[in-house]
């Protein structure tokens, strides 16, 4: 080793007694040693493999051996069909050779079936592979997905909750914001968290202003239709344009969104600027003794209908 | 069109040189079964590291959500599919099913004599590889943060305690503190899915890169010329047994999982002094010869000394040529001598835990209708209900008492307790005996509330 070995196709291959035996035509690479094991060389009638302890020394010019003309006629045939090029990664260390020159014996299964049916019995074998990992994928992926889409998808509960305040307590035709203690269930965890929501009691059933502006759209759900009062109107807090808190203001009696400067009516309909729906009524329940509950959704954002977020 | 992408990626990245440096990897003497293993370690690994990032989505690592966040991970379904369940059993079966594979795999290499020059530092990689899935399933351990868990690891966690000079330094840094708690669980959890991975991929890839240089070591038998003569490609044949072998070892998990879920045992409660805790099977033997060796600190300190440095020394010292099986005897029936004793010592360890009942969940559910029903609840608090006379069977199903014993308990506590004054309930069928029975085994141990339905 040390030196690095040259071998360069088409110099003399020199015999025992310094005579011409042919040309160097083709290195022989033993893959699986990772080593240069042979030459191949052309002399007058055919190709013959020269095994490498053969070989005496190798230089630029010539490659001398101690074979007879004799040995080279008795050593083994070169057969092309059974060998193939070998990729330049598998050049071995401390040798150069000249592309195109290197050759390896083919696999097992290409020299026995021949080319053609080695080729298609493998691609049926690298068939029955994608199969097979595909069949491991999938059944990987699909629970893996339903997992996913496990807590995605649980739905979200009902619950009514208490406001603490009576209907009669409430001032007239002017919305009061009240907070509430409510609960965030998220997967394993439940936080307590703080909302509120507009109170707007009416003065009468008759009073022009009672009825949301949802109701006249018919923007809401059945759940939402089945919990409304005359008397009462429960807006969210949240202004469906980008989900701002719109405020009251109370010399121009209108709810006015500090963001965009979207502006609604007491009942909640649009009257400016760039919300696409009223404010979201939610359904309320008023017991006889005049205490209420709500049930505290949360709409998409955005959009013109009126879309519950599960 | 695919033949359009390849094109497309060969004029740019050269993938069809590429695909072929990766694919026509030689193999001496052909493809064998004998060289699966391998790639059913890896296989498991990728498991592993893809249901473990599923359960890292729902998984809160502190010690007052730990528990909590894997019971609602058994709960998770999806229209009727127990997912949640089905990707924390993968990953638990996993675990096992992949320390059994890095044993097959040690094995086969050293049978085949294939650690041998020049594969020496091959098998040195490989042997942190070992390190790596050690560690990881243990620190895995811990982070249900259950009882098993938490008395499991403050056992696993004192041995190292042992270790003189450092043991007391090492156990507390890795604990974050004197005692187990947040910072434990929080330590245990970042080994586990951030610190173990990044070394897992990298000495994988070492490992598989070295793998490239010296090529297989190919069968132990034969001459180079045979084997060159006998040569395949690693694609496709191998390939496709590897395939085959992953599907098995897959549907195997799979069963697994689906079969034998996981457990999960009450909250961690620092307070239960009763709790005994029992290591995971593959520490069995180790847990049982530690128990023969006295003094204690030899061998907790000696053994996995011992153990690394036959491993790490092995191809340094063994530098003969020969790689047949047949022709190192000696190789061979020590091999087969540590393998029959830590099946033995394995055994010896599973006889010496109690075993808990396997609770039949229907007869459970019945069970606990007795038990709310025929006065029980009446004495004994479970799970914060219940009177105060009796004891808190909040855990009995964890102290291992077996049917037969808690039957007589029912009908006749005085053979256990003299002083018990705890009514006979002869009047209870066989059947509600059994159901009953049942119930009580499973206290601590299953039937937690689901936290996906809201209350
Ligand atoms: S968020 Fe209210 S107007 Fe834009």
């Amino acid at each position: 080793m040390g030196e690095e070995v040259t071998y360069r196709v088409g110099i003399p291959v020199l015999g025992l007694r310094g005579e011409n035996l042919g040309r160097l035509e083709k290195v022989l690479f033993t893959e699986s040693r990772h080593q240069v094991t042979g030459l191949v060389v052309r002399s007058l009638e055919s190709l013959h493999i020269v095994p490498l302890e053969k070989v005496t020394s190798v230089s630029g010019t010539e490659i001398r051996t101690h074979l007879t003309p004799n040995d080279l006629h008795q050593s083994p045939v070169f057969d092309p069909t059974q060998y193939e090029e070998v990729p330049p990664w598998f050049f071995p260390p401390g040798h150069h050779i000249e592309l195109g020159a290197l050759v390896t014996i083919k696999p097992l299964d290409v020299r026995e079936q021949g080319e053609e049916s080695a080729v298609s019995r493998r691609a049926f074998m690298g068939k029955s592979v994608a199969l097979l990992a595909s069949a491991i994928g999938i059944s990987l992926l699909v629970p893996i997905g339903g997992y996913i889409m496990a807590a995605a998808t649980t739905p979200v509960t009902d619950n009514w909750r208490d406001l603490g305040v009576k209907l009669q307590d409430l001032p007239l035709d002017e919305p009061v914001q009240r907070s509430f203690r409510a609960v965030s269930v998220s997967g394993w965890m439940r936080v307590p968290e703080d909302r509120s929501v507009w109170l707007i009691r009416h003065s009468g059933a008759s009073d022009p202003w009672s009825e949301p502006e949802d109701q006249k759209k018919n923007l809401d759900s059945p759940l939402e239709e089945g919990h409304a009062d005359p008397r009462l109107t429960v807006l969210s807090p949240i202004c469906p344009h980008l989900g701002c808190e719109p405020q009251w203001h109370k010399g121009q009696k209108l709810f006015i969104c500090p963001c965009h400067h979207s502006i609604y009516q007491l009942n909640g309909k649009v009257i400016g600027g760039p919300a696409p729906r009223p404010m979201d009524q939610l359904p309320v329940r008023i017991s006889p003794d005049g205490s209420i509950a709500v049930i505290y959704e949360q709409f998409a954002i955005g959009i013109a209908a009126k879309v519950r977020l599960a | 069109m695919g033949q359009k992408i390849v094109e497309y990626l060969d004029e740019r990245v050269r993938i069809r040189a590429l695909m072929s440096f990766l694919l026509n990897e030689p193999m001496p003497g052909g493809s064998r079964w004998a060289y699966i293993p391998g790639s059913m370690v890896l296989f498991v690994l990728i498991l592993q590291f893809i249901t473990g990032m599923m359960l890292a989505f729902y998984y809160g690592g502190t010690p007052d959500h730990a528990w909590d966040s894997v019971n609602y991970i058994d709960h998770l379904t999806y229209r009727g599919v127990p997912v949640g369940r089905l990707i924390r059993g993968i990953h638990y079966w996993g675990s096992s099913i992949m320390v059994i594979a890095v044993g097959i795999h040690l094995l086969q290499v050293f049978l085949w004599g294939a650690y041998k020059r020049p594969r020496e530092i091959m098998w040195l990689v490989g042997t942190v590889l070992l390190a790596l899935t050690m560690t990881a399933a243990f620190s895995g351990y811990l982070l249900p943060w259950d009882e098993r868990a938490y008395w499991g690891t403050i056992v696993g966690t004192n041995m190292i305690g042992l270790i003189p000079l450092v043991g007391e330094a090492i156990k507390d840094a890795i604990r974050g503190g004197v005692g187990l708690g947040a910072l434990t669980l929080s330590h245990f959890f970042t080994l586990h899915t951030m610190i173990l991975p990044t070394l897992f991929i990298l000495f994988v890839m070492l490992h598989m890169v070295i793998f490239r240089r010296v090529g297989p070591a190919g069968p132990f038998s034969g001459t180079p010329e045979q084997n060159e003569a006998t040569k395949d490609t690693f694609y496709p044949r191998q390939v496709l047994m590897d395939s085959f072998g992953m599907m098995g070892v897959f549907i195997l998990i799979l069963l697994l999982a689906i079969l034998r879920p996981p457990g999960l045992e009450s909250v961690a409660n620092p307070s239960n002094a009763a709790y005994n805790p029992t290591p995971a099977w593959y520490f069995d033997w180790i847990f049982q010869l530690l128990k023969m060796i006295r003094p204690e600190i030899v061998g907790v300190v000696g053994l996995p000394v011992l153990i690394a440095v036959v491993l790490v020394l092995l191809p340094f010292l063994d530098k003969k040529p020969v790689r047949s099986p047949f022709k190192r005897p000696l190789s061979v029936l020590s091999t087969l001598f540590v393998l029959v004793s830590m099946v033995v010592l394995s055994i010896m360890a599973e006889n010496g835990y109690k075993k808990l009942v396997d609770v039949d969940r229907a007869a459970m559910a019945r069970g606990q209708v007795v038990f709310n029903q025929s006065g029980c609840i009446g004495c004994h608090t479970v799970f914060g209900k219940g009177g105060k006379i009796g004891p808190d069977l909040s855990e009995e199903g964890l102290v291992g008492h077996s049917e037969h014993w808690l039957t007589v308990q029912f009908v006749n506590s005085k053979a256990h307790f003299p002083d018990s004054i705890m009514p006979d309930f002869t009047y209870l069928t066989k059947q509600q005996q059994h159901d009953l029975s049942m119930y009580i085994s499973s206290l601590g141990r299953m039937g937690w509330p689901d936290p996906t339905k809201a209350q």
